[in-house]
C-alpha cells in the first residue's frame, strides 16, 4: 500500500510542475504574438527588395552577364548548410525534426558528390553538431535575447561572402522551421546561393513590363543588392524560426500543462482511496480488539 | 500628389501622400514627384526632405538604401533613418542611428552635418 505522506508529496510536486508549464506557455504565447507581428512588419521591405531584384536581373538577358553570387558557380562541390534552431529546449519536437531533416538532406547531398559544411543557429544546433562529424564553419547564439536578430543576420551575411569569395563554398541553403500556424510548424529550405527562382518569378510579369532606369549602372546596384538581399532572406528566416519556436512551445507545454492535470487527478484519487483503506483498516482493527475481549 | 512610403528592414516607418520628396540618390539628389519616369536608384548617407511649395515639411537623415520610383509611388527602402527635428548638434552623437552607424565615418561625418547645416531647410 502506498505511503500516504510520499502520495502527498508527489501530488503537490506535480502541483508546481503544472504551475510552471502553464506560465511558460502564457509567456510562449505573448512572445509568439509579438514575433509574429515582427515577422508580418518585416515582409514590405523583403517583398520589396525582391521585386527590386527581379525587375533587375529580368533586364539582363544574358544570364551570363550576372554575377556568380546569383547565378551559383557551374560545378558546384561544397555546398553550405546554415541550420536555424532554438537556444532553448522545451519546445517539443522542434529541434529533433529539423536535425532529422538535415540528416537526410545532407546525406542527399553526399550521394551527389558534394561536401557539406554546417553552419549552426541557435544553442541547439550547435551542441548537437558538435557530436557529429561534421565541418562547422560557425556557430551563432543567443539571437532572441536583446533583439539581436538584426545583428546576427548582419554577421551571418558577411561569413557566407567571405566564403563565397574563398571559394570555400559554392552553394548555400538555409534550414528553418517555416511558421504555418501556431500548431504546425514545417521545416523548410531555402537556397541562398544559387538564388531560388521561386523569389524572383514571382513579380517577374510584372517587373519584366515596367521598364526601370537605373541609377548607378545596373552591376554596381547588384553589387550593392546582392548582400542586401541575402540579409533580408537570413533575417527572414531568423524570424519565422523565432515564431515557430514560441508556437512549438505553446502547443508543447499546453500539452504539459494538460497532462500534469491528468496525472494530479489520478493520484488525488489513489491518495483518497489509501486514505478510506487506512480508517477501515483501523475501524477493523479496534472492533476485532472490542470483540476479543 | 505622390505615396511616399518608408520601409525599413524592420518595418514600414511611414506612409503618406506628398507634394514632393528630395532624396539623396547615389549619383546625386533627385526630386521624387509624380509622373517621374520608372526609376531605381541606391542612396547615399544624406538629407531626405519632405517639401510642398518650395518649403520643407519634414526632413530625414538616411544612411543609405534603395529606391523605386513609378507613377504615383516612391518606395524608399532604408538601412536607418532618423527624424531630424528628434535630433540636435548636442545630442545627435546619443541617437540610435549614431550607435548603428558606428564604424562608418563617411556616414557618421554625413550624419553631422546634415544634423549641423542640412542642406534643405
Amino acid at each position: 500500500m502506498p505511503n500516504l505522506k510520499e502520495l502527498k508529496n508527489r501530488i503537490s510536486s506535480v502541483k508546481s510542475t503544472r504551475k510552471i508549464t502553464s506560465a511558460m506557455k502564457m509567456v510562449a504565447a505573448s512572445k509568439l504574438r509579438r514575433a509574429q507581428e515582427l515577422a508580418e512588419s518585416s515582409r514590405v521591405y523583403a517583398d520589396s527588395l525582391s521585386f527590386i531584384l527581379s525587375s533587375l536581373a529580368g533586364n539582363t538577358k544574358n544570364s551570363a552577364d550576372l554575377p556568380e553570387i546569383l547565378t551559383g558557380r557551374e560545378n558546384s562541390k561544397i555546398s553550405l548548410l546554415i541550420i536555424n534552431s532554438s537556444d532553448r529546449g522545451l519546445c517539443g519536437g522542434f529541434n529533433s525534426n529539423l536535425f532529422r531533416n538535415a540528416k537526410k538532406w545532407i546525406s542527399d547531398q553526399q550521394v551527389l558528390g558534394k561536401s557539406v559544411k554546417i553552419m549552426t543557429v541557435g544553442k541547439k544546433a550547435s551542441s548537437f553538431y558538435k557530436k557529429t562529424d561534421l565541418d562547422i564553419v560557425a556557430s551563432f547564439e543567443d539571437l532572441n535575447s536583446n533583439d539581436r536578430q538584426l545583428q546576427v543576420s548582419e554577421e551571418i551575411k558577411n561569413k557566407i561572402m567571405e566564403l563565397f569569395e574563398n571559394n570555400e563554398i559554392d552553394e548555400v541553403s538555409i534550414l528553418f522551421n517555416k511558421f504555418v500556424s501556431a500548431i504546425s510548424q514545417e521545416p523548410t529550405y531555402q537556397s541562398l546561393i544559387p538564388l531560388s527562382n521561386e523569389e524572383t518569378s514571382k513579380d517577374e510579369s510584372e517587373a519584366n513590363n515596367a521598364i526601370f532606369e537605373f541609377e548607378p549602372d545596373k552591376n554596381e546596384l547588384l553589387e550593392y543588392l546582392v548582400p542586401r538581399n541575402f540579409l533580408t532572406q537570413i533575417y527572414r528566416s531568423v524570424l519565422e524560426s523565432s515564431a515557430s519556436e514560441h508556437a512549438a512551445r505553446m502547443t508543447s507545454m499546453d500539452n504539459a500543462t494538460r497532462n500534469a492535470g491528468d496525472m494530479i487527478d489520478r493520484l488525488t484519487l489513489t491518495y483518497n482511496r489509501t486514505r478510506q483503506a487506512f480508517i477501515t483498516k483501523e475501524l477493523i482493527e479496534i472492533i476485532s480488539g472490542a470483540e476479543a475481549v | 500628389m505622390i505615396n511616399l512610403k518608408v520601409v525599413s528592414p524592420q518595418k514600414v516607418i511611414f506612409e503618406k501622400e506628398v507634394e514632393m520628396a528630395v532624396l539623396p540618390g547615389a549619383e546625386g539628389d533627385f526630386a521624387a514627384m509624380p509622373n517621374h519616369s520608372p526609376f531605381i536608384s541606391s542612396l547615399r548617407p544624406g538629407q531626405m526632405a519632405i517639401m510642398s511649395s518650395n518649403k520643407v515639411d519634414e526632413s530625414f537623415f538616411v544612411s543609405g538604401g534603395l529606391v523605386m520610383l513609378k507613377e504615383k509611388v516612391c518606395e524608399v527602402l532604408v538601412d536607418q533613418i532618423e527624424q531630424l527635428s528628434d535630433v540636435n548638434s548636442s545630442n545627435y552623437q546619443q541617437s540610435k542611428t549614431y550607435q548603428e552607424l558606428e564604424g562608418n565615418e563617411t556616414a557618421l561625418g554625413t550624419f553631422e552635418q546634415v544634423v549641423n547645416n542640412p542642406p534643405y531647410k
